[in-house]
């Protein structure tokens, strides 16, 4: 269990010092956001209508940026191996680096909320509720993003081959928390919307337990 | 040993041939009973692809928990040919998840007025054939054959899986569609005798050309491997 901890800050504080990719990351985003703010018009009307869908967007391309990182300076440096090579189950692997995704795209998310909040005008009086989606849209993205990350991580052509096999399966993530999202953007009562929390929570439940299982049999090899 | 092993995958059996010729067989009979079928009454002739796109779309379906049980058997067993049959499975499934796309587009046109709607059975099989593609990519994209093959596994498992997730999704986000013939939840069955028979004469022969052409493809896989490791 604390392996797992041990792991994912390990990752946190390379992917903190080395910089290059988490802040790259950011300000693509950051300029994505700006040129589809420009393309949606000034019209804060017609950007608010579509700050929803643009958050959960960039987040999904964000996520398929930040993914390849879990597992690229393993490789790069050849402690895939080691990693392999500690005694115990394996499954603890992917709980680590799962939490290393999470955390990440947890902060990118919060970025995002705030510049979605800035250039969108998203409206942001329930944020707690914000939050919630983000914590169970994230968690169930990095869930699918981690396992596939470790699966390609020797293969040539990894980049063009992740998001390929991501994005069709998180497209239940994304829609529940667009949907989720808009209505709380549009003043819907939260009761109205919780079915939509409950779905992604079955999809993580279902996704983080199935991946935890079949991640072992990946990375033998 | 091994030889004579692989030599028994290897050959195409008279169960192979008895499936794509019987199902082949059936399939032209449905295919004449469809024609003589009677005309819907609010939709006319165009309601008898119907007996194409049924059948095609259930293909399709079975294909994902055929790829979903073959994927887990060859994690569980490590067993190649397990891994090809999943193979085989899925390419086949394609075919036909294009089929019913296709189909379905065409029938969507003059009952709904448009080629493509965001209907949730639609959309979750335009999904499903996405995932599946990429199924087939990342198996071109590696060539270690053990490597691939569990590759191959997690995409299926993990892709299988997805279809109730992401017709649920869809379906809350937006519906509007015929009533499912077969009511798989009640049993209760929607659909006039007249149109039901040829319905299910299709179906049958649809099925046995699926399984009829896994097997070839599974033959051919079998066969490609043997070459490979000679």
């Amino acid at each position: 269990m604390q392996r797992i901890f041990w792991l994912a800050w390990r990752d946190l504080v390379l992917e903190f010092r080395g910089r290059t990719g988490l802040l790259s990351a950011v300000f693509f985003l950051a300029v994505m956001l700006f040129i589809l703010a420009m393309a949606f018009g000034p019209n804060p009307q017609d950007l608010r209508k579509a700050a929803p869908g643009v958050l959960w967007v960039a987040l999904a391309f964000a996520g398929s940026l930040l993914a390849g990182r879990a597992f690229g300076l393993e490789v790069e440096d050849g402690t895939l191996d080691d990693l392999l090579l500690t005694p115990g189950s394996r499954e603890w692997i992917y709980f680590g680096k799962l939490l290393f995704q999470f955390a990440l795209m947890l902060l990118v998310g919060v970025v995002l909320l705030s510049l979605a909040a800035g250039l969108f005008y998203l409206p942001l009086q329930h944020w707690g509720w914000y939050l919630v989606v983000l914590l169970l849209g994230s968690l169930g993205y990095a869930a699918i993003s981690t396992f596939y990350a470790g699966m390609l991580a020797r293969l040539r052509g990894r980049e063009v081959l992740l998001p390929l096999l991501l994005f069709p399966l998180v497209i239940p993530v994304v829609l529940a928390a667009v949907r989720f999202t808009q209505g709380l953007a549009e003043g819907v009562p939260v009761a109205e919307l919780l079915d939509w929390l409950r779905l992604l929570l079955v999809f993580d439940v279902i996704y983080v337990t199935v991946c935890a299982m079949v991640f072992p049999y990946m990375l033998e090899g | 040993m091994q030889l004579a092993r692989s030599n028994q995958i290897n050959r195409l059996d008279g169960l192979t041939l008895g499936l794509l010729g019987l199902g082949g067989v059936g399939a032209v009979v449905g295919f004449i009973l469809a024609m003589g079928s009677p005309p819907d009454q609010s939709q006319g002739f165009v309601a008898r692809i119907f007996h194409m796109h049924v059948p095609t779309a259930w293909m399709a379906y079975l294909a994902s928990f055929g790829a979903l049980g073959y994927s887990v058997a060859y994690l569980v067993r490590r067993k190649a040919h397990h891994d090809r049959v999943a193979a085989a499975v899925v390419e086949v499934g394609l075919i036909f998840m294009a089929l019913a796309l296709i189909t379905g587009m065409l029938w969507a046109r003059p009952t709904w007025g448009v080629y493509w709607d965001w209907e949730p059975r639609l959309t979750t099989t335009a999904i499903l054939f996405a995932i599946y593609v990429g199924y087939v990519v990342v198996r071109g994209a590696i060539e270690d054959p053990e490597l691939r093959a569990k590759a191959a596994a997690g995409v299926a498992i993990l892709g299988s899986i997805n279809v109730p997730i992401s017709y649920m999704s869809v379906k809350w986000w937006r519906s509007l569609h015929q009533t499912q013939s077969i009511d798989l939840t009640t049993g209760k069955i929607n659909v006039d005798a007249a149109i039901l028979i040829p319905m299910l004469v299709n179906l049958a022969a649809f099925t046995l050309l699926f399984i009829g052409l896994v097997r070839l493809r599974a033959i051919i896989a079998a066969r490609e491997a043997a070459r490979e490791e000679a």
